[in-house]
């Protein structure tokens, strides 16, 4: 047991998505790479609402779904180590408020007037940008909790 | 009179709320950037690491080992290394004076950024000390206490070299235990070698398989691993949340044991007098209100408050005109108040009994070392005024002065502040981790020492630093450490400003003519 702990949590990173402003941070963030991104001068606007797109969807797929386990040990005897955080949010327990608002974020970004207008339908983008939208939704359904494909990731 | 305070809708307001204020969004939005960035910087360095491009501190594997299963992870250390080896300066330092009001801190420098220290010989002088947990004042060298407790060295021993069960179960055992019982008013009561073994030893003796526990969701490890131990279902029920309490003993009542829905064997509600970390007075005459109704027991834990609350010291049950015997079984520590080390469980005269032979510590542990025995009872003696002086009465009164001067203070000063308004124990709010090692390095050279605590310890937007306020504390130096505590590191986040109220004259300036 971790002495000194100051409360009963077994897994502090199960809790770390319901924070208080942690939502507001993420939107802050993804609102803050945009901005730099529209700022370079040589890139026009559909691409690089595409690589917004793509970059946040990455980012996304890299810390909750590829990393494992918790940067710190937990007394929980080894049980979160092979989990995302993803996975590991709420401690498994689906449609919580933090896993839906994780979920219809790239959507919002993606479609909803947004990034789908912006590039103006075009098929290149439209194809890039669904893939990379797929990558991050797919990870996400119930179906999906612990699952390895091709055992990338297992270990 | 005791019961028509209890009914009385007011009373809170009489006995002070806990405070829990929250920071300005910004400055949880600020805390997860800063996270973010040392998370960013952790891993630009593991790589830096990982190429070689950097010298790697940490353990490695064998040369020859490389292509083992690898026996630890690499990622569960990511915080450790990262993050926590840059702050690391501020915890385990070691002092070399006995840690009451003031204490000398042992000076070290590290020249590779906190992986290795060395001592440089020097010693930082008169430290003001508010992290020890010495609230009447007893970690002292004091001649007269201690005429007594070596005599009882000289008679006893240093060691007891036997379980209390065989035959470790000296004279000097029994008078503590009497005079434990006197002191907390209840029948008998049985003290055991170490605090944290009274708990995780203890509650096992108590509830077993087929009983229920409702414990409160920021009990200490102690109170866990006793309950873990004991093999009873646990349920976890929201701080100090009555409501969240009484929704369980229902559901629970009703629902019965997980799979058989049978009766509860018994139930069993564990919290603590005072929490170390919030600062925060439990709800004594709600929960006996609750206890009663759905007939569970309770089980206290006073670890912080005997000797620390109460008009004499006599813990929450006092602080809140409760009849101690109401409470079932009443634990706490001698490690705090007393200025000794142990543990107690007082109760009716039956349980305290039942515990003497069926509780793991009293029939394995070895008993209490006759000094300590003796330093305890010279304390208890101090604060009931049985030695004849007022010493005790004024040591813990001096004690609820400085508690309410310092949480006032801090206040006023804009500082967020956890806690009921009487707990010793005061939660600095700090939010960032980035300002958690700021401040106390800043509050050591200013020679100040405090304890501060980050994630994962505490939640990820609560990290603090901890003060504990001391009977031997006098105005002057609390008046320094406040002082102190400027605008440098921006800490201020409070947001509760009374309307203006100008002062005409300095109050304690008499002259005629100013």
């Amino acid at each position: 047991m971790n002495v000194g702990v100051a409360h009963s949590e077994v897994n502090p990173n199960t809790r770390v998505m319901n924070s208080r402003g942690i939502w507001l941070a993420y939107l802050l963030l993804t609102t803050a790479l945009h901005v730099v991104l529209l700022s370079i001068p040589f890139l026009s606007v559909p691409v690089v609402w595409t690589l917004t797109n793509v970059i946040h969807n990455l980012a996304m797929y890299l810390f909750l779904h590829t990393v494992k386990g918790t940067p710190f040990e937990t007394p929980d005897q080894g049980k979160a180590r092979l989990l995302t955080h993803w996975e590991q949010m709420d401690y498994g327990v689906q449609f919580t408020a933090s896993r839906k608002f994780l979920t219809i974020s790239p959507i919002d970004t993606c479609e909803h007037k947004t990034c789908y207008f912006y590039t103006k339908y075009d098929t290149a983008h439209f194809v890039v940008n669904t893939g990379s939208l797929l990558s991050v939704l797919l990870p996400k359904l119930p179906q999906f909790h612990g699952v390895r494909l091709f055992g990338i990731n297992k270990y | 009179a005791k019961d028509s305070k209890i009914a009385h809708l007011g009373y809170q307001e009489e006995k002070g709320e806990d405070s829990f204020e929250e920071a300005p969004m910004y400055v949880a939005v600020l805390t997860y950037m800063n996270y973010g960035i040392v998370i960013l910087f952790g891993y630009f360095r593991d790589f830096l690491r990982a190429v070689g491009l950097e010298k790697c501190h940490q353990a490695q594997e064998r040369e020859e080992q490389r292509n083992f299963v690898p026996l630890y992870q690499d990622f569960e250390n990511f915080y450790k290394r990262n993050l926590y080896t840059r702050v690391r300066d501020n915890w385990n330092r070691p002092i070399c004076s006995f840690p009451g009001p003031f204490f000398d801190i042992m000076e070290r420098v590290s020249d590779d950024y906190n992986w290795t220290f060395r001592l440089t010989g020097r010693t930082i002088e008169n430290v003001i000390n508010m992290g020890s947990y010495n609230y009447l004042g007893f970690a002292e060298n004091n001649v007269d206490f201690l005429k007594t407790v070596a005599e009882e060295t000289r008679q006893y021993g240093v060691g007891v070299c036997s379980t209390r069960q065989e035959l470790g179960n000296l004279s000097i055992h029994e008078k503590l235990e009497r005079l434990v019982a006197e002191f907390l008013g209840v029948e008998s009561a049985m003290a055991f070698g170490m605090g944290f073994a009274t708990n995780s030893m203890n509650i096992p003796a108590l509830v077993g398989k087929g009983c229920l526990i409702l414990s409160d969701e920021l009990n200490h490890t102690s109170l866990i691993l006793g309950a873990r131990l004991s093999g009873a279902t646990i349920r976890v029920f929201k701080h100090n949340n009555m409501q969240s309490l009484e929704k369980m003993l229902k559901e629970s009542i009703c629902s019965g044991q997980p799979r058989t829905h049978r009766a509860w064997k018994k139930i069993l509600i564990m919290v603590e007098g005072i929490h170390s970390m919030e600062g925060s007075l439990v709800r004594l005459p709600e929960i006996l209100a609750l206890k009663k109704k759905y007939k569970a027991y309770l089980y206290l834990d006073e670890a912080h408050s005997i000797g620390a609350v109460g008009p004499t010291g006599r813990g929450v049950t006092e602080h809140f005109g409760v009849d101690p015997n109401e409470v079932d079984v009443l634990m706490g520590t001698f490690t705090k108040s007393f200025g000794a080390a142990g543990g107690y469980i007082a109760g009716k005269k039956e349980l305290v009994d039942y515990l003497r032979s069926h509780s793991h510590s009293a029939v394995y542990a070895t008993a209490m070392s006759p000094p300590v025995v003796e330093q305890i009872i010279r304390a208890i003696k101090c604060i009931m005024g049985v030695d004849g002086t007022t010493e005790g009465q004024r040591r813990v009164r001096q004690l609820a002065e400085n508690t309410r001067y310092l949480r006032s203070r801090l206040k006023k000063m804009g500082f967020i502040i956890y806690g009921n308004q009487d707990s010793p124990v005061v939660p600095l709010l700090l939010y960032l981790p980035g300002k958690v090692g700021a401040f106390s390095r800043a509050m050591l050279k200013r020679k100040i020492g405090i304890v501060v605590v980050g994630f994962p310890a505490t939640p990820i937007t609560e990290a603090r630093a901890r003060f504990c306020v001391s009977a031997a504390h006098t105005r002057e130096m609390l008046d320094k450490s406040l002082d102190e505590l400027g605008d440098d590191i921006k800490v201020k986040f409070s947001r509760h400003r009374s309307s203006y109220r100008p002062e005409l004259y300095d109050e304690t300036d008499f002259e005629l003519d100013s």
